[in-house]
């Protein structure tokens, strides 16, 4: 079929895309096409081989569905049922979740750090959590193929974790963001302007260069913020891959030889007729994300796997981590405007590394951020309850306002779960995903250490008050990836070790998140794992399981 | 009294330099208001009571009030999804109907009227009882907890509805959309020529403290 969606003021994507036929054995069939999906449909096709991705959502046009308006961009977001619970239920929807073509990154803010070096060992370096299958220098070299690719802006020399600079020179703070690198100035505490931000500075192909109109979270009209949907998606579809839309999986169905067959899914077609397919594949990658891919294994059950598929460990869904993102705003005497200019434009990462004058393991990152007017009524909402005269008035200073969003290591722990609810269906009738999330002692202690640091910045900065609000963000940890089936959902190239054919890549096979934006390291593992898949597919490798004896080793 | 922040504001003004689809988002918003056709006449009153108090406009002319009630009655009766649920409290439409229900037994219990007929400082008392998270009333005891009701269905979608109008962009000085044109002032808080200038409030604005009339926790 042809395309007919802009991606950025003078860039159509009117490529003829290649269509597969469902009963016809596709090499690979992707779930999601976010940050995960998009990277390996781009690789796996420019490897030649068959590449179907099947995506929930819809295309999102930069001039037609693209709105530079809170309120109308429910679009861009998981907004099917969900239920949450634990003693610290997280929100779902906005903010956390993804739904059309390019997945969360078509609204993540842009942040796209690296973990550090240490983030892969904490159990070794600190006694908590588990290490990771892989190191850092498994993953640097992907790290800076995607930091080309996206591309990623940034300092010239990147002064935290293993040394690396970025392509492109940092973008223009904005006057909120400079509020972040004056406190840190004035305290002595080391802050980089411009990122690492995915917003290339200059112009890339057909996507223009940033016009600083600061609705980054909804959605890049101009095409200048980096997405799958910009960086990789279009080069996949040019090499074969077929972006197949509005296709909503609900199971993955088992062979007798204990291989997956391809994926089941409701797919609705133009007009709103919803029909039953399934897209048969040699091999099946799930990038859902760290919700929608433990419930589609969970909800795939047969006999072999009554507890879900590829969940002989038990651990699928267990393990769920979101990241502290507390918001904490200060009130300054003079303008601000923080609508204006990228939100994410500077951060410091100071104090990520375990400190031993701390009460708490681990730490945080201390990013800009900039909250439009719902957002930050939201907040002054959250903050006390607050209502009337006292919430208008809060939000009359809002031009006042400059905001610091703290980025902290939530630890994994197996009491915090994705799991099936027992009777609530969403509107296809597939059973929901109930999450239960609570804070333990070093993740509260982590979360106040990072308010108190990121309030004095501000005041640091000239702010006369302070707010802060505890918050959340990013969702990674449901499929861990590790050293053995008993331990892990995955093995190191993110291949199930129970069943020989599949394969889980997205933000669910972290075992820890560090204090980075999950987005670069979720692309990062997935050209990994497709670099893997090239030589590991030909030599057979997907013929046994990764436990098994006679498993070819690639 | 709220005072006017950006008496020069009028951000719709900049309407033809947006975009189509903003810009049909936007005037959609303002031009298009739904008629109710959820709730019966007692909760619309309850609900419209309730959105004065949040969000009071007596400081502008009728006129000019953005409308909120109709579209909290509207997303109650199209079942929009946000994406999830707590696991204590019922569906969206569910927590609204009880939620006004529970609003006029605390005012009942507080001060012997339903909420809408009550004055503005009394329904003041009875909306800080529910932010304090333990109101009197059968509906918050056994079927919705307060505190999660006022913050995320009352104070959240309030809020969200009003500063979603292009009036409550004036008010705070917001330069809204900026597709295809951009920023050009982004140093110093620096107001583009098309921007509304601040008048600050004598004394500095207040931007802290608890509701009026609240009791102090």
């Amino acid at each position: 079929m042809k395309l007919d969606v802009r991606l950025s003021p003078n860039w159509l994507l009117d490529l003829e895309m290649r269509e597969y036929r469902p009963q016809d054995a596709v090499d690979f069939c992707i779930i999601g096409t976010g940050a995960g999906g998009g990277v390996l449909a781009q690789r796996l096709a420019r490897f030649g081989f068959s590449v179907v991705a099947l995506e929930a959502g819809d295309w999102h046009d930069s001039e037609r569905d693209m709105v530079s308006d809170e309120a109308g961009s429910g679009r861009l977001y998981w907004n099917d049922l969900r239920i949450t619970g634990g003693q610290d239920p997280l929100e779902f929807g906005a903010n956390n979740s993804g739904r059309g073509v390019g997945g969360g990154t078509v609204h993540y803010a842009a942040f796209c750090p690296r973990l550090h070096p240490s983030d892969f060992r904490v159990r070794t370096l600190d006694g908590v959590a588990v290490d990771w299958p892989i190191s850092y220098q498994d993953l640097e070299p992907y790290y800076e193929d995607m930091e080309r690719e996206y591309p990623v802006s940034g300092p010239a020399h990147f002064p935290w974790g293993a040394p690396h600079g970025y392509p492109y020179a940092p973008l223009e703070a904005g006057t909120a963001g400079q509020m972040l690198i004056k406190g840190c100035q004035a305290l002595g505490i080391r802050v980089v302007a411009g990122g690492p931000v995915a917003i290339p500075s200059g112009r890339v192909g057909k996507r223009p260069h940033c016009i600083q109109r600061g609705f980054c979270l909804l959605g890049c009209k101009v095409g200048a913020k980096s997405s799958t949907l910009v960086s990789h998606i279009p080069d996949a579809i040019a090499r074969g891959a077929e972006i197949r839309t509005a296709c909503m999986a609900f199971e993955i169905p088992l062979d007798q030889a204990g291989r997956v067959s391809g994926v089941r899914y409701y797919r609705t077609l133009p007009g709103g007729r919803r029909i039953e397919e399934e897209q048969r594949a040699q091999a099946v990658i799930v990038a859902g994300y760290a919700i929608e891919t433990p419930r589609l294994l969970l909800n795939s059950t047969s006999e072999r796997f009554p507890d879900g598929l590829a969940n002989s460990s038990g651990l699928v869904g267990r393990y769920l981590m979101a990241q502290a993102g507390p918001v904490v705003w200060g009130r300054f005497p003079d303008l601000i405007r923080q609508y204006k200019s990228p939100p994410a434009c500077a951060l410091s990462e100071a104090f990520c590394e375990t400190d031993a004058a701390n009460d708490f393991v681990r730490g945080y990152a201390l990013q800009t951020v900039a909250p439009l007017p719902i957002a930050m009524a939201h907040l002054i909402a959250e903050e006390d309850g607050r209502f009337g005269e006292g919430l208008v008035r809060a939000m009359q200073d809002y031009n006042h306002d400059a905001a610091i969003g703290v980025l902290g290591e939530i630890l994994p722990d197996e009491r915090n779960t994705v799991t099936i609810h027992p009777t609530e269906r969403d509107r296809f009738g597939i059973p929901v995903p109930y999450m239960r999330f609570s804070l333990f002692e070093n993740d509260r202690r982590m979360m106040a250490a990072g308010i108190a640091r990121a309030r004095a910045v501000l005041t640091a900065a000239g702010a006369t008050e302070t707010h802060a609000v505890p918050r959340y963000a990013h969702l990674v940890g449901t499929a861990r990836m590790g050293f053995t089936p008993a331990d892990s959902v995955v093995d190191r190239w993110c291949r199930s070790w129970d069943v020989p054919n599949l394969l889980v890549c997205d933000g669910s096979v972290l075992p820890t998140q560090g204090s980075a934006n999950p987005a670069l390291t979720i692309s990062a593992l997935a050209a990994r794992t497709s670099d893997w898949l090239r030589r590991a597919v030909p030599a057979g490798a997907l013929a046994r399981r990764p436990s098994d004896p006679t498993a070819v080793e690639v | 009294m709220i005072s006017d922040r950006y008496p020069d504001a009028d951000v719709l003004e900049q309407r033809g330099h947006w975009d189509d689809a903003t810009r049909q988002v936007v005037l959609d918003r303002v031009h298009n208001v739904p008629s109710f056709h959820y709730f019966d006449a007692q909760a619309r009153e309850t609900l419209e009571a309730l959105c004065a108090r949040i969000i009071p406009q007596d400081h502008r002319p009728a006129a000019r009030r953005v409308p909120i009630a109709p579209w909290i009655d509207d997303r109650c009766a199209s079942d929009t999804g946000v994406g999830f649920r707590f696991d204590d409290m019922p569906d969206d439409a569910t927590a609204w109907t009880l939620g006004l229900a529970g609003l006029d037994e605390t005012a009942q219990a507080v001060a012997g009227a339903r909420f809408s007929v009550l004055p503005p400082d009394r329904q003041d008392l009875v909306l800080e009882a529910i932010r304090q998270g333990d109101p009197p009333g059968d509906v918050w005891r056994r079927r919705v907890p307060a505190r999660r009701w006022w913050i995320q269905v009352a104070l959240k979608q309030i809020s969200g509805v009003y500063y979603a109008h292009p009036s409550a962009w004036d008010e705070i000085g917001f330069g809204g959309p900026a597709y295809p044109r951009g920023y050009a002032a982004l140093n110093f808080g620096a107001r583009e020529h098309w921007e509304a200038t601040e008048v600050p409030d004598s004394p500095p604005a207040i931007s802290g403290g608890a509701a009026p009339g609240a009791v102090p926790s």
